[in-house]
């Protein structure tokens, strides 16, 4: 019997497993807790999670993408114009953040997958500025420099989250969306994606079709990134166009670099630990972005599996 | 048609400063393979040096410029020499590592001199008048500056055993070390010449624009523009580019207004890419 359960676990990935509980029992905060701090930390620690995810699905492959932003915009921006029709079914509107951002993402992975290494890094980084420099020029659908304000709280089954403790209650559930999916993907392709991450040509000539397996990444991690667009916008009932600065990139790699790469706990450890640390610095948050860099320093130069992969490694070492 | 006339002068000198930066980057790409994403984050070093030089301890602007140049040199050697060294041949490694370099500069600018933008105005001010056409003789200066640096970049690079030397490197790694080319001491001196030239940039143009935090992330996009158009690693390429986008940018901004001539420019470029990753004169795309 715990034989067999084992090899369920191993099937499943223990990992997997870790994640999707943590985001169970991240339910648990909103519910017995009222604090503020506690609140705002948590609602950025779930937006940062999201987006972390959909940088590291694209990390699976050896990708690097900076075209998180821009996919976040198409989602919390989709859910910002839908509530100017009162669209606000939050169904509807989770779905509608992660369809969209993916379509989008079909005909734009048949362009930018075919670079790879530091070409598709640029292509990505030119995306998110031309992601940016749309949102100023097409003032009429998404409000140009002034975003839009004053989002209409969704709805869940008749209920108007309204309120503080539902908002976050929302973006739990987003989070653990979001989680499902990535987790299902990363894990049921997970010998694709390594094949690909290894040795993209090998892979191709041992008879991989590659190209569907990045279409399939790229599409999910776009769709994921849209969620995390939504979660944004829910949290700031606002769409703006320096929430999704071609920068904040940036912000989303460092967590996954600094957590680790290697598994999914990485980028859930680095979101929550370098929101929190932001957070730490209180009015002078800009100052993390130093914190970052450092930090990126140390797991380049010295921990390459970031915090997630070198604490693996000294219990692997002790054991 | 004077307006025409202007606007082509301001695209000529926008394109001088965009040739300083993406002739360093793409050195830097061409010669070490390397994405410098702290490419901005040097020009923006430059202007700050500058301007405490001239705040700070009373240095005239052009002795000022030199030591902006020599600092950020000296900050390129140090940091290629000690940290990308080690993973030279590891593409994301490091990029991520420019990418820490670029956030610690930015950081640290922040903390020395707070968030709001300095007080640095150019020493030159007045503007020369040719019939209807003004011309301000502080772009003119800078404009002067630009092109002798170009220059001199070039006569380095074409006519002297150390250009020699960087561009055999960048040509074939391995032939030119079993060549006797060291790159211990040849890869430092390229990062430091690139930074330079971005440090120079930033002393010569944050008097004339802007010298607060975030100058450099929009230096780093136009890097990118520029020497993605021009075809990575190839310097002739990127002068080429750094104009046309240059003059681009002027006319678009002059006669239509706002982004929608940088966003024309950022589609091209994103084609350009895909189908024709070498850009307008690279030759063969670098292993990536």
């Amino acid at each position: 019997m715990h034989h067999r359960s084992a090899g369920l676990i191993r099937r499943l990935g223990g990992a997997e497993i870790a994640a999707v509980v943590i985001f169970i029992v991240v339910f648990a905060i909103p519910l017995s807790t009222k604090s503020v701090l506690v609140y705002s930390v948590l609602n950025q620690v779930l937006v940062g999670v999201v987006a972390a995810f959909s940088v590291w699905i694209m990390l699976r492959m050896n990708l690097l993408s900076f075209a998180t932003p821009a996919f976040m915009a198409i989602g919390g921006y989709t859910v910002a114009i839908a509530g100017r029709y009162d669209i606000t079914n939050a169904f509807l509107l989770t779905a509608g953040a992660f369809v969209l951002p993916a379509l989008v993402a079909v005909p734009l992975g048949a362009l930018v997958l075919r670079l790879r290494g530091t070409y598709f890094v640029l292509v990505t980084f030119v995306l998110s500025q031309i992601m940016q420099l749309l949102l100023f020029e097409t003032p009429d659908l998404t409000g140009g420099s002034n975003g839009i304000a004053g989002v209409p709280p969704g709805t869940l089954l008749g209920t108007e989250l309204a309120s503080n403790q539902q908002v976050l209650l929302f973006a739990c559930g987003l989070a653990l969306l979001a989680t499902l999916i990535t987790a299902l993907v990363t894990r049921y392709f997970r010998q694709h994606f390594a094949a690909i991450e290894e040795n993209e040509i090998l892979a191709e000539s041992l008879g991989l079709v590659v190209w569907r397996y990045k279409a399939l990444g790229f599409v999910v991690s776009a769709g994921v990134a849209g969620l995390a667009g939504y979660s944004l916008v829910n949290m700031l009932l606002t769409a703006h166009p320096s929430s999704f600065d071609s920068i904040t990139a940036v912000d989303f790699i460092a967590y996954t670099i600094v957590g680790g790469r290697a598994s999914i706990l990485g980028p859930i450890v680095g979101s929550t630990l370098l929101v929190y640390a932001t957070n730490l610095f209180g009015t002078h948050g800009q100052y993390a972005q130093g914190l970052y860099g450092v930090l990126i320093l140390v797991v380049i130069l010295a921990a390459r599996g970031g915090i997630v992969g070198t604490v693996g490694t000294l219990l692997r070492r002790r054991a | 048609m004077h307006e025409f006339l202007e606007a082509g002068i301001i695209g000529v000198s926008l394109g001088a400063q965009y040739a300083l930066l993406a002739l360093g980057f793409t050195l830097i790409f061409g010669i070490l393979g390397v994405v410098n994403f702290a490419h901005g984050g040097f020009y923006m070093l430059g202007g700050y040096v500058a301007y405490s030089c001239v705040s700070g301890l009373g240095l005239p602007y052009p002795l000022a410029v030199l030591v902006a140049v020599l600092a950020t040199a000296g900050l390129g050697w140090v940091f290629e020499l000690l940290l990308i060294e080690r993973l030279i041949d590891d593409h994301l490694a490091t990029l991520m590592l420019t990418l820490a370099l670029y956030l610690i500069i930015s950081t640290g600018v922040l903390v020395v001199f707070g968030p709001i933008s300095m007080e640095f105005t150019f020493p030159v001010a007045g503007a020369l008048r040719a019939g209807p056409i003004y011309v301000p003789r502080e772009n003119l200066i800078v404009l002067a500056v630009c092109l002798a640096a170009i220059l001199a970049v070039y006569l380095v690079l074409f006519r002297t055993d150390l250009g020699r030397a960087l561009r055999a490197l960048a040509d074939d790694r391995a032939v030119g070390m079993a060549l006797g080319l060291r790159p211990r001491l040849l890869f430092p001196a390229a990062f430091a010449l690139a930074t330079g030239l971005a440090g120079l940039t930033g002393a010569l143009v944050t008097p004339i624009l802007a010298l607060a935090p975030g100058v450099g992330d929009p230096v780093l996009a136009t890097s990118f523009i520029t020497v993605i158009l021009g075809g990575l690693g190839s310097l002739g390429g990127a002068a080429l580019a750094a104009f046309i986008v240059g003059i681009v940018e002027a006319y678009t901004s002059v006669y239509f207004g706002g982004s929608a001539g940088a966003l024309v420019l950022f589609v091209l470029v994103l084609l350009l890419l895909v189908f024709r990753p070498t850009g307008l004169l690279g030759r063969d795309v670098r292993g990536a």
